[in-house]
């Protein structure tokens, strides 16, 4: 009997000893498990068992099992370590399997786990014997279930810090290559790339918003389906980043898309553009850390497009301006580029646009050898529109310039043509008249104009006569005519209210009354001198305020 | 600045794809270029050898996730084959071959294409 039990005891040894030296020369967490398994198979003779060892927040994980099922290891439920006494799913799945014989098994720093195993072959109870084996097991196991938990965990910590390091090296990588593009569409790829490659993603937008409108810039989204998602939502509210739980709930129509993350790309907390992603094709869920990288990408990238499409908005000014410039200097060709000379009038003219290209119009047109037709007008409205329209005029009074019409006549004329071309109520305000250098005769119209001033022994005279502003409508009055003797010394003062408006720093306007009392007060000098004297007084008075109206004036004196 | 070099050549039914230096942000374009030639080419079986690729970032790995689904769309495939091992540990780290077949050469990835 005692030689019986000293074989048993020598076996239990030897098993131990074995044991011992295996578990010890492995780091690896399941061949310890399952060595400790086999062992205690090998021992009891049983078929079954598991071991369960806390994973994160306390939850048991099934670490090794032998002996079962898939389908049954499926059933195994979640539960807590602190309620493996009262779980009741628990205690059901022991019971099914039969798993009878537990034994919790603690290390250094607490309780580790459970060991589980099922009825023995022979059906016999395990002995007290049988107890003492398995704790002296699991005492030994429970050091090399310790390092190599710690193994695993600082694989895990290596795999986390490579995969940390990828991204940082991505991000550095992105950040030299964005700072050097300039086309928007390519920085939108590397930044994609840059996140479908690092997380494994194939449904995938990025968008940007800029104006009220968004472009999409990237998408294998159905597009018939995301364009009246996008169209639907305030994308500019999108502040921050949205989860599939936060999707789920407040942007159904995305969640029905398959958008399970939504990074904003911000540039000073405005939202620029937005990153969606689809689901990850290994099915994992987005990590703060993911986000964290897709959040850095972005707005690496964001300010990279910005600054592309602030680049091409200043290339497309350029242009713009280019072309203006053209603009101006045709107009300017328009204009009479030089003053005709006669015997009994000396004639001076300034032009200037407040913008590249105004609406302001003058002409000085030669009818014959004693006739001279001189012309002001302002087109409503300024810049581009204004100058197409003066451009037309112009056109038209060179036409009809050949006609020898009289003046009355040929100012129904033009404003049937004018009429005829404007539209949106534009119209233009128009004076002319034609000086006879042998008579020094003046017949004019005035065309809804500023009354030209007309200077004589100190005394003003408005020239009034003509009719409607051109281009309001055909003409159903007929415009009249005025004519005058002139006189040496007469001075002539047409102008645009370019001058009578222009506006000091305060909006306070230059004014009839300063322009009259000036023409009253110009003793002599040349019709330059005195074009210079008004436009050096307009210049005193808008004290350096930009020019708001385009300014014309032509002064005229009889010699 | 880093050289990469990518350059096709079929064997039977199947595109392989050779890579040279090194894959990253900037040159990811010239991998696209090669992939949208072969989509219009209608050539979905796509063998890409990284035999003489020494590095690849996560902008390359991208251009790979952004045409994997076209190929498969159209029953062809994407597969790797001859990698370095520094090059596949970066597959690995971010998940890859839960997605893509990684061959030791290149003649067994084209056998795959064969038996399917």
């Amino acid at each position: 009997m005692q030689l019986t039990d000293n074989i048993a005891a020598l076996r239990n040894l030897s098993a131990l000893v074995d044991f011992a030296n295996l578990i010890n020369s492995s780091l690896d967490l399941s061949f310890t498990l399952n060595n400790i398994l086999f062992t205690c198979f090998g021992k009891f003779q049983t078929t079954k068992g598991v071991i369960l060892l806390a994973g994160s927040g306390g939850v048991l994980e099934l670490k090794a099992a032998k002996g079962f099922s898939n389908q049954a290891l499926e059933e195994f439920p979640s539960v807590k370590i602190d309620e493996y006494d009262s779980d009741n799913a628990l205690a059901e799945f022991k019971s099914k399997n039969r798993l009878n014989f537990c034994r919790d098994f603690n290390s250094s720093n607490g309780l580790k786990g459970y060991i589980l195993l099922g009825e023995r072959l022979s059906k016999k109870e395990y002995t007290p014997e049988d107890y003492d084996f398995l704790n002296t097991i699991l005492n030994i196991g429970a050091t090399a279930i310790d390092n190599s938990l710690i193994v695993t965990e600082l694989k895990e910590l290596n795999r986390e810090l490579d995969a940390k390091v990828n991204q940082l090296s991505s991000l550095f990588d992105l950040s030299k290559e964005f700072s050097g593009i300039l086309k928007v569409e390519m920085i939108g790829k590397l930044l994609l790339y840059s996140i479908i490659g690092q997380l494994m993603v194939s449904k995938y937008a990025v968008i940007t918003c800029r104006q009220g409108a968004f472009t999409l810039l990237e998408n294998k989204f159905p597009p018939d389906k995301l364009n009246p998602v996008l169209s639907g939502t305030d994308l500019l509210a999108i502040t921050s980043v949205l989860k599939k739980e936060e999707i789920n709930k407040d942007l159904e129509s995305f969640a029905e898309l398959g958008v399970d993350l939504i990074v904003p790309m911000q540039i000073k907390g405005n939202t620029k553009g937005l990153i969606m992603l689809g689901q990850r094709l290994a099915g994992q869920a987005y990590s703060k850390s993911d986000i964290e990288y897709i959040a850095s990408v972005g707005s690496l990238a964001i300010i990279s497009i910005e600054n592309a499409l602030l680049f091409q908005e200043t290339l497309e000014k350029q242009k713009l301006e280019k072309d203006l410039e053209t603009a101006r200097n045709i107009q300017k060709n328009l204009l009479p580029k030089s003053v005709p000379k006669l015997n009994s009038f000396e004639i001076a003219a300034f032009n200037n646009s407040a913008r590249q290209v105004g609406g302001d119009y003058y002409d000085l047109v030669p009818l014959s050898k004693e006739e001279l037709l001189f012309a002001i007008g302002d087109v409503s409205g300024k810049g581009v529109p204004a100058a197409l329209l003066m451009a037309n005029v112009q056109a038209f009074l060179k036409s009809i310039c050949k006609q020898k019409m009289p003046l009355n006549l040929a100012s129904n004329f033009i404003n049937d043509l004018v009429s005829e071309n404007t539209t949106n109520g534009s119209f233009i305000t128009f004076f002319w008249g034609v000086l006879n250098d042998a008579t020094r005769e003046l017949t004019y119209v005035n065309a809804g104009h500023n009354p030209p001033l007309l200077i004589r022994n100190n005394e003003i005279k408005k020239l009034r006569t003509g009719g409607m502003i051109l281009g309001v409508m055909a003409t159903v009055i007929p415009y009249n005519s005025e004519t005058l003797q002139l006189e040496k010394g007469d001075l002539l003062i047409c102008f645009t209210d370019g001058i009578t408006e222009a506006m000091d720093p305060d909006f306070k306007e230059f004014s009839d009354e300063k322009l009259e009392e000036m023409a009253l007060n110009m003793n002599g000098g040349n019709p330059s001198d005195i074009l210079n004297k008004i436009m050096e007084e307009v210049k005193i008075f808008t004290k350096g305020a930009e020019q708001s109206d385009d300014i014309t004036l032509i002064v005229i004196k009889v010699n | 600045m880093a050289d990469f070099n990518v350059s096709a050549r079929g064997v039977g039914s199947v595109n392989v794809l050779e890579l040279k230096g090194y894959l990253d942000a900037h040159t990811a374009p010239e991998l696209e270029k090669a992939f949208n030639k072969l989509i219009d080419d209608k050539s979905f079986n796509v063998v890409v050898n990284f035999k003489d690729l020494n590095y690849i970032s996560s902008a390359g790995l991208g251009v790979f996730m952004a045409y994997v689904e076209t190929m498969r769309e159209n029953k062809g495939d994407i597969k790797f084959s001859n990698m370095k091992e520094n090059v596949f540990n970066i597959f690995d780290l971010l998940g890859f071959p839960v997605l893509y077949e990684f061959y030791k050469d290149e003649t067994e990835a084209l056998e795959k294409f064969k038996v399917q």
